[in-house]
């Protein structure tokens, strides 16, 4: 080990505090101890600061919200300021939410001076910034890998034909509504959860193989709603046994939706 | 390794246009490819659910890699070949973060685009209305002055200077928005960005050689 190689670790996460106190002699001689002091403490403060450098406004139960916060407690990211807003009382078109977010949408996610209100833009970056430190989401064994991002990117897809349903009301005027539109979207669903019962089968545990990856970090919230809104665990065996298997994870349940504690669901999703 | 990677494709799709860039951007020239014609029904061939069971194109192979999503394919070839090619996630965490905000953004973009080029594709005549073609074109016109905006005040490309993965997964769109008629003069910063990546080797190597006839060539001409 070099010069090199330490002032690596010096851009390093909260893990790398612990190796460097197991440095060999020879190279801590190369040091003073200042120097050393200042190294340490800046790994120290690493994360503190950059945690209270971030700020999220979100609403409970969305997953897009849920996403990030999820992602912040694996990156061990906690201590980041937050506010809580009522899509009801129509918070999200509030002036605080568009200084950050002129569509006026939450999340509203900012990280130090980087506005990141996509929840997979978020994830990405976190995982990128803090790749030494809390959990590695993006394995590297490329079969995980391959998995993984073809997953992530499915799960566009689920979710847009969730959305068709359940915002129908929302997004379609009375004039313009029709039963044969309903029944697609609830074809289109039926469809599409049957897939993912597919993937689920072949997999051990999580969606891309034995580990939990940024697969599920975005596919689980989803899941969550589903399963809140009324899903079936007789028609959806596999599915109903991986929402089982991770509510309990500590970063999901540190998480999990406020409101949903307090209120019953929807059965929306019942005959799915 | 290209010659480990097949590409099913059909001409002028955004998504399959993507990969095509990636890999020649990764200099993985000379993967296994097939022109597919959407019309004559070939993306519900065999050939195309033996790789991807959803029936659509792209169905790319990398290796024993199944990796349909553009999106997908795209990040995993970053990946696994940081070190070949254009480097295309920049370390910079300014261009990173803008870089990745837009990517993403982009498919709020598309998502409006496609409910006005191809309303009459997904809508039955029955359930057709005025309100509801006039209500996705005043939408997609908003989405598209916030993309002029962005583009504004970028230097050249999505995340600033460097051309990014944003680029590769966003140009494909615009090309295909100008196709349908969208006007260079309402839309100048998107024209500017089209016409300065168009000549792009990655861009110009992978031209579509013909454009769908799904939808009207001038389906977005008056937006």
């Amino acid at each position: 080990m070099g010069l090199n190689s330490t002032n690596r670790m010096w851009w390093a996460g909260a893990w790398y505090k612990t190796r460097l106190l197991c440095i060999s002699v020879p190279l801590l001689t190369s040091f003073t101890s200042h120097n050393i002091f200042c190294l340490l403490s800046a790994v120290a403060l690493h994360s503190e600061t950059m945690a209270k450098d971030m700020t999220l406004l979100w609403g409970s139960g969305s997953p897009p919200c849920w996403r990030i916060q999820i992602m912040l407690e694996e990156k061990q990211l906690q201590g980041y300021n937050q506010k809580l807003l009522s899509f009801e009382k129509m918070e999200h078109k509030s002036q605080e939410v568009l200084d950050m977010n002129p569509r006026g949408q939450i999340p509203t996610f900012k990280c130090g001076n980087h506005i990141l209100n996509e929840s997979y833009a978020a994830c990405f970056f976190l995982e990128n910034q803090y790749k030494s430190q809390g959990n590695k989401l993006i394995p590297d064994s490329p079969d995980a890998q391959a998995l993984m991002y073809q997953r992530m990117f499915e799960v566009f897809t689920l979710v847009e034909k969730l959305v068709e349903i359940v915002l129908y009301n929302y997004k379609v005027p009375e004039g313009e509504r029709h039963d044969s539109a309903v029944q697609r979207n609830k074809e289109a669903l039926t469809a599409e959860l049957k897939l993912w019962e597919g993937y689920l089968k072949k997999t051990d545990c999580c969606l891309a193989g034995k580990e939990f990856t940024l697969a599920d970090v975005v596919f689980f919230p989803s899941v969550a709603f589903l399963f809140r809104l009324g899903l079936s665990s007789e028609h959806h065996p596999v599915l109903a046994k991986y929402y089982n298997s991770l509510k309990d994870r500590a970063s999901i349940k540190a998480t999990w939706p406020p409101t949903w504690q307090l209120t019953p669901g929807s059965d929306m999703m019942k005959n799915i």
